[in-house]
């Protein structure tokens, strides 16, 4: 936060100003007698303080939002942690106590496994926000098929897809589109991208996802979805680390609110560019636009 | 046999309470999403329902304003079995009707299943 975001500081020139205006007042009201002059730098040094005055306000505002996206944040981490925990708890429970019926343990350990890979997930995503806070984001870039990745990732979320009622199509450029990235990475920016896709398709519909080559020769990556899109006054802070759309949505669906802050930042390190359009409850477009070679 | 509606969207926690509650003795009622957990309250008229409060079509606290308005089914016990432990959120449910909160993480199975004889003893009498 900048010097003139910071109340102390802001105090402090305030405290200046007002010694100042007192100052001044003083000698102008001695040399002049002209009580016109007198009250002219009365006003001006009275709008300079409402001038600092409005800052202090304003960056007491930033500091408390920023502790309450943190605390909310806090509170949706906790539970995108303890949901996975809760499903093993129960589930060991039922195993423990050899209350299953018969053929349901390979079942139980099963979505054990799953439940388990969803929180290393999400510790994952933190770790990757602190990486990305710290400018030690590492990109291990080297040639890979924008297209195969994306089919491997729209097969892995075939039956998520299906329990929300969406059809995803895909739609690739004939060619197959090598690029030089992180693959891994691009894997969790697409991952972030066609999760959200669904999660807020709470009407089912279709995704259509494109690849095509622009006529600069980079790649254009494109996800549309049917869903309940975004309120026009969120979508700035869409990218917002942290940022979760308004209370409706907060309760109807999951998420931690860094998908999109993570994405936006791999895809930037990757000399790429991300961005978005939206319309409430029509649907959404999120791209990204990426070199073939950095 | 005694029946009991479960609102909850996460199919690992459905199965586990299902098979729990089965070996109870009672009958469980799955609804995956707010809107058929209300439909299913109203035709099925459970014993007790546990609602979770993060939920497809509509969230936990819909489902609960629109179960007490209902004179069909706003004497059915409400158990809220959520991962949310905000104090407002706690209140919030409470207020609107939920005879007890309970945090899945904190509770073991066995823990659940005593709470919702409890309720269902006690509000027989």
């Amino acid at each position: 936060m900048g010097l003139w975001q910071c109340p102390q500081f802001l105090f402090l020139i305030m405290g200046a100003v007002i010694i100042l205006a007192i100052l001044t007042t003083y000698a102008v009201a001695i040399k002049y007698q002209d009580p016109e002059i007198a009250a002219l730098v009365v006003l001006v040094l009275a709008a300079a303080l409402f001038l600092v005055g409005y800052l202090i306000v304003r960056s007491f505002e930033k500091v408390a939002l920023a502790s309450k996206s943190k605390s909310e944040f806090i509170s949706i981490m906790s539970h995108q942690l303890r949901s996975p925990l809760s499903a093993i708890k129960w589930q060991l429970n039922m195993l423990l106590q050899g209350q299953s019926p018969a053929n349901a343990s390979q079942e139980y350990l099963e979505t054990i496994m799953q439940q388990n890979e969803r929180m290393i997930r999400s510790v994952n995503d933190l770790l990757e926000v602190n990486r990305i806070e710290d400018n030690d984001l590492i990109l291990r870039p080297r040639e890979f098929s924008l297209k195969e990745l994306t089919s491997k990732i729209i097969n892995e979320y075939k039956n998520y897809a299906s329990a929300y009622n969406v059809r995803v199509a895909f739609k690739d450029g004939e060619e197959l589109m090598k690029i030089f990235a992180d693959e891994e990475r691009l894997g969790r920016v697409i991952e972030h991208l066609l999760d959200n896709a669904i999660r807020y398709s709470t009407n089912g519909g279709n995704i259509l996802i494109n690849i095509e080559k622009q006529n600069d020769g980079k790649i254009l990556w494109k996800i549309t979805d049917e869903g309940r899109g975004i309120p026009s006054a969120e979508q700035r802070r869409v990218f917002e680390k942290y940022f979760r759309a308004s209370d409706v949505t907060r309760f109807q669906t999951e998420g931690s609110g860094v998908g999109l802050f993570i994405a936006k930042s791999i895809i930037k390190q990757s000399g790429g560019e991300m961005g978005f359009s939206s319309q409430e409850s029509k649907g959404s477009t999120f791209w990204f636009i990426l070199p073939v070679k950095i | 046999m005694k029946k009991i509606l479960f609102i909850e969207d996460e199919e690992a926690l459905q199965r586990a309470m299902g098979d729990a509650l089965e070996k109870a003795g009672y009958k469980l009622i799955k609804a995956l999403d707010g809107e058929i957990g209300v439909s299913a309250a109203l035709k099925e008229q459970p014993d007790l329902i546990l609602l979770d409060l993060i939920l497809p079509k509509k969230n936990g606290f819909e489902v609960l304003v629109e179960l007490k308005k209902d004179p069909a089914t706003k004497n059915i016990p409400v158990i809220v079995l959520t991962n949310l432990e905000g104090s407002s959120d706690v209140e919030r449910a409470l207020s609107l009707g939920a005879m007890t909160y309970l945090v899945k993480a904190n509770y073991n199975l066995s823990d659940v299943l005593g709470k919702i004889e409890l309720i269902l003893n006690h509000h027989e009498k």
